[in-house]
């Protein structure tokens, strides 16, 4: 399909942008430095929810419990009990996997849309026990005062150091799903999201499949709370509130569920809209709670959608759906 | 003393029945459309602020309990006509329209209503102290209690007794075949979603009275309602009534003995039931 | 699927960047229903930059907006100007979010650069907050947040607060209950986050000292319960409680006092609140029986000295409405801020000389009556008044004072060193026993009562 031409350009526009991220704390400013690490530890959480609804076509609403939880875990034990620097991190994700058992185990006994009502459900019992427990967990104040470290002379309490921290850890991440993905494990999952039955029919055990992808996404979620907690250093029950689970749906669906780089694609415009729309006007969620719905009747298939849909020279798909009020089955 | 465990029980009536007024439509459209309103609890917070501002406007609580749920049950027919019915066929983007719906709802409500919390004013008429055993009891719980009774009758005439209510049973149990013998079943579909919107608008102005409508309390509200259907079972009535009072006892209970985890405690039920029995206690198997 | 993909997410990411990297760095408007404030283009040398976080949305919105009310008082009466210099404040709500709170923060540092960090009115938002601009070199002013911490066991110079703590009320109060009233028990139910803990302890701390036995507490989630019933219906009527301490504001004292009324509480048991309780928006709200229902804070609604009713009416004329101690303890420290900007003619470039010029600003003719900033821990020494809840002519309920204590100061009667050795407040920390406290912190005086009104 591409040309021999084409294929240059497109890597050399795919390395001019790599060249442009690693470079950022060069020529940005700190606000927008900061702004970046905010995508990319959002962008975690929303990798984490894309990956189960893209490839496993789970959707999951207790990502940002995982989240939170890491979070928490690197407050009680790193900053409140003095753990040191990998292990606290290493626990806190431990912490998290065992949550996620639970809730996995539990939760992937239904499917579809309940499926999603229980781990909704789930994802507020851990806020809700957040916010109450004030002996352990500090109620409503939660935990502040976490600072990243100072590790083999460099410290990363500098947003430049947190920022190329953040973006490694975030391209070895990426990397390692890509792995994933498509290795035989990804496409079991993806078949039990096409056709369990059939995947059962056929001797695979369905149930397991997605108890394992569970439990990835839920590592990815994690990493994302523990930078968040690093660089904005306080840990709060309401990380985990529905709004914020809401939000990440959003930016997941907004980029492109069924696409690897359409959560990312997603997280981008959501946060940086939320910096635009923030000078403007206070109505942010009313902004993006119409976008979302115009993405949702025009085009499922999120940013990405249109724009391989346009690339393939299809034309502009959502002008056929305003056109043809579709009312069947899709 | 006494007369605190009557009054614990009457509050907890008093939960179940805020509760059973939220969940029933909502577990009618889930069992029949198999889309689960996410909206709901913004439809309860906007129903209740339309009501708080028709109180202020003409001072008529009943007027009140009408125009919210009225004002809630015409959003959900435009909502139900113009979009969800687009989409209609996978579970997923109903779903998503109706969390970005709610979004937007508890986004316009901070602009015309403030951040303040408000409480709807209940004229005294309706709200007489009454005395019973040596305590006061505010009369209004026992006006939430008649009205969630009278709403529950009203829903079991409608599925039993009526032939709307047998075709929305029948498409609960097999949407397929309703279909092909004729039955009209977006109709139905939009009847029912206007429904638990209707529901949804009428408990938000009886929460709003007896307790407050604040923003971010659409959140706690669709939990509530979720927590609901998922005990008493998606589709299921009966279900619902179970459920409601269940849970309006363990909220009334739990805020009394542990009131540090009073919203946790809710789960609880849940949580056990969903190990056991993942469809819930009155729901069929999915 | 993927290398089309790939090219166009990449085109994306880089052009995002583009504009991050090319845009101007933004004056963003205030985006709040402010009806001034200034829309100057940004002329960084000629212009002095306030950050302001408030709560304006959630269950304590009602101070946040009284609180950003005062303030524009005060900067209306200087005309957003010092030293020729024009004054930008940038409003961002944090909707009662510690999380939000720190990274509008950030916002305002990074991004908006601002030169003064004030608002913040929840303890938590003030805590938090506080901790994350501890090495930032900006001063931060704290309106209404009242944790006693931040001018005690987190207190840092560039810190500056010029209105309470929690506990400096209420040992006053706690005091008086078990002195004047004869109080041995209390019951108290409380919300379950840092002011409460606070104010409760400081309660503690003054009625055990007075002679009090016991306070009993039940802490609840705020914001997240508004169903009090059962909680009231637990109160023990049989045990010898004098009284019920409700130590909340906002949305849930609304709650809690009508349901306490129409639970017939009110006749079995007195109600007494915490400063924020009964404060006036919230007053407004609650039913009439509450008449003669006592609290303590640091103004009332009937003060009458001249700064007074010089600030009640200017402030009622601007807003239509009568001030609280929000709006006056904004518009204090606001003027505070702006006359210590006068004092050092408007170069914010030496942080540490702005902060000296706020500790010597003459306070003494403040509304809410005379104030002094204590130089070491850059916190208020001020009147306390113990006031009740009466009808005015217009059948409206108000806060009438009854008593005046004065230059009390956060420590009580306390020595700083004692007092700050003592573990910090909490839910479990003072205990409920009186007798459990340690012997130092029961001995010491109490406080001079002296009639309202002088």
């Amino acid at each position: 399909m591409m040309t021999v031409r084409g294929k240059f350009w497109k890597y050399l526009l795919s390395l001019a942008i790599l060249m442009a991220l690693i470079l950022l704390p060069l020529y940005a400013s700190q606000y927008t430095i900061t702004t970046f690490i905010r995508i990319i530890y959002f962008g975690f959480l929303a990798v984490s929810t894309g990956f189960l609804i893209g490839q496993g076509g789970m959707v999951s609403l207790t990502q940002a419990a995982f989240f939170g939880i890491a979070g928490y875990g690197i407050g009680l034990l790193g900053y409140e009990r003095g753990v040191p620097f990998p292990l606290a991190d290493i626990l806190s994700i431990g912490i998290v996997m065992i949550f996620a058992s639970i809730f996995g185990l539990i939760a992937n006994r239904t499917q579809k849309i309940v499926f999603l009502m229980i781990t909704l459900a789930f994802g507020q019992v851990v806020f809700a026990f957040a916010l109450q427990n004030t002996t352990l967990l500090h109620g409503w104040a939660g935990i502040r005062g976490i600072r990243p470290f100072v590790i083999m002379g460099i410290d990363f309490n500098q947003t430049g150091n947190f920022y190329w921290a953040a973006l490694t850890l975030f391209a070895l991440g990426q990397f390692f799903l890509w792995r994933i993905v498509n290795s035989p494990f990804g496409l079991m999952l993806n078949g039990t999201r096409e056709n369990s039955q059939r995947m059962a029919a056929l001797g695979y055990p369905v149930y397991w499949i997605r108890v394992a992808a569970f439990l990835i996404s839920a590592v990815y979620a994690s990493l994302g709370g523990i930078l968040a907690t690093y660089n904005t250093g306080v840990i709060t029950p309401t990380t985990m509130q529905l709004s914020r689970t809401i939000w990440v749906l959003l930016m997941v669906i907004l980029g492109g569920a069924s696409y690897f780089w359409g959560p990312i694609v997603g997280t981008v415009v959501a946060v940086w809209l939320d910096v635009l729309v923030s000078q403007v006007t206070e109505r942010y969620n009313t902004v993006i709670g119409v976008i979302f719905v115009l993405t949702v009747l025009f085009s499922p298939t999120g940013i990405l959608g249109i724009l391989e849909t346009v690339r393939k020279g299809g034309g502009l798909p959502f002008l056929h759906k305003i056109l043809n009020r579709k009312t069947a089955p899709q | 003393m006494d007369y605190k465990f009557v009054i614990l029980i009457l509050n907890g009536l008093t939960q179940a029945a805020i509760l059973f007024v939220l969940g029933s439509g909502l577990t009618l459209a889930f069992g029949l459309m198999r889309v689960v309103n996410l909206s709901h609890g913004a439809f309860y917070m906007l129903g209740g602020y339309i009501g708080y501002s028709v109180v202020i406007a003409t001072g008529n609580w009943p007027l009140a309990l009408l125009a919210g749920g009225l004002s809630i049950a015409l959003l959900g027919f435009v909502f139900e006509r113009t979009m969800l019915s687009r989409v209609r066929g996978g579970d997923l983007p109903e779903t998503l329209l109706t969390v970005a719906l709610s979004m937007i709802i508890a986004d316009q409500a901070l602009v015309y209503w403030a951040r303040n919390p408000v409480t709807l004013n209940v004229p005294t008429y309706l709200s007489p102290p009454i005395k019973l055993l040596g305590f006061t009891y505010p009369g209004f719980r026992f006006v939430m209690m008649g009205v969630s009774i009278i709403i529950a009758l009203s829903l079991w005439l409608l599925l039993y007794r009526t032939k709307l209510g047998a075709a929305v049973r029948a498409g609960v149990d097999d949407r397929e075949t309703v279909s092909a013998l004729g039955v009209n079943i977006p109709v139905i579909y939009t009847a029912v979603f206007v429904l638990s919107a209707f529901l949804g608008g009428i408990a938000g102005v009886l929460g709003g009275s007896y307790l407050q409508l604040s923003p971010g309390g659409d959140a706690i509200i669709l939990i509530y309602s979720l927590v609901v259907i998922i005990l008493g079972g998606m589709g299921s009535l009966g279900g619902a009534v179970i459920s409601s009072l269940i849970l309006g006892q363990v909220i009334s209970f739990g805020l009394a003995y542990a009131p540090q985890y009073s919203y946790f405690l809710i789960f609880i039920p849940m949580a056990i039931v969903l190990s056991i029995r993942p469809q819930g206690l009155f729901g069929r198997k999915l | 699927m993927s290398k089309t993909v790939f090219a166009v997410v990449s085109t994306l990411i880089a052009v995002s960047m583009l504009i991050a990297a090319c845009a101007p760095p933004a004056t963003p408007a205030p985006a709040t229903e402010a009806p001034t404030t200034t829309e100057a283009p940004a002329q960084p040398a000629g212009e002095i930059k306030i950050g302001f976080i408030s709560a304006f949305t959630g269950v304590f919105s009602s101070f946040g907006t009284m609180q950003k009310e005062g303030a524009v008082l005060a900067l209306e009466e200087f005309n957003y100007e010092v030293a020729g210099k024009k004054i930008n404040v940038i409003y961002e709500d944090d909707q009662l979010d510690n999380e939000q709170a720190v990274t509008k923060a950030k916002k305002l540092v990074e991004q908006d650069q601002v030169d003064i960090l004030t608002g913040l009115v929840s303890g938590d938002e003030g805590l938090t907050v506080g901790d994350y601009m501890k090495d930032k070199n900006i001063p931060v002013i704290p309106m209404y947040s009242a944790s006693e911490d931040m001018t005690m066991r987190a207190f840092y110079p560039m810190l500056v607060r010029a209105t309470w703590t929690g506990a400096q009320s209420q040992d006053v109060f706690g005091y008086w209950l078990a002195t004047e009233k004869g109080f041995k028990k209390i019951y108290q139910i409380g919300e379950d986050y840092s002011f409460p803990w606070n104010e409760g302890g400081g309660f503690v701390r003054g009625f055990c000292r007075g002679g009090g036995e016991e306070v009993t507490s039940v802490w609840f989630p705020p914001g997240s319960t508004s169903d009090f019933s059962s909680m009231i219906a637990s109160i023990p009527l049989d045990q010898g409680y004098d009284a019920v301490y409700y130590n909340g504001a906002g949305g849930d004292a609304v709650n809690f006092v009508k349901q306490f009324v129409e639970l017939g509480m009110l006749d079995k048991i007195t109600l007494v609140g915490q400063s924020n309780t009964f404060e006036k928006p919230d007053l407004g709200s609650m039913p009439k029986e509450i008449v003669g229902s006592l609290s303590a804070h640091h103004t009332t609604d009937d003060l009458s000295t001249p700064e007074w009713i010089a600030f009640r009416d200017a402030f009622s004329n601007r807003w239509g409405h009568p001030p609280s101690a929000a709006s006056e303890f904004a518009y204090s420290s606001m003027r505070m801020i702006l006359l210590a900007l006068e004092a050092v003619n408007g170069d914010v470039s030496d942080k540490t000389a702005l902060v000296d010029a706020m500790l010597k600003v003459d306070m003494t003719k403040d509304p809410r009556g005379p104030v002094t900033l204590d130089p070491k821990y850059h916190s208020a020494i001020e009147n306390v008044y113990i006031r009740e809840v009466a009808l005015d002519d217009s059948g409206e309920l108000y806060n009438k004072g009854i008593l005046t204590v004065q230059n009390v100061s956060q420590f009580g009667p306390y020595d700083p060193e004692l007092y700050i050795a003592q573990p910090p407040d909490g839910n479990t920390y003072p205990t409920g026993k009186c007798s459990e406290l340690p012997a130092e912190m029961l001995q010491g005086g109490g406080y001079e009562y002296l009639p309202f009104g002088q």
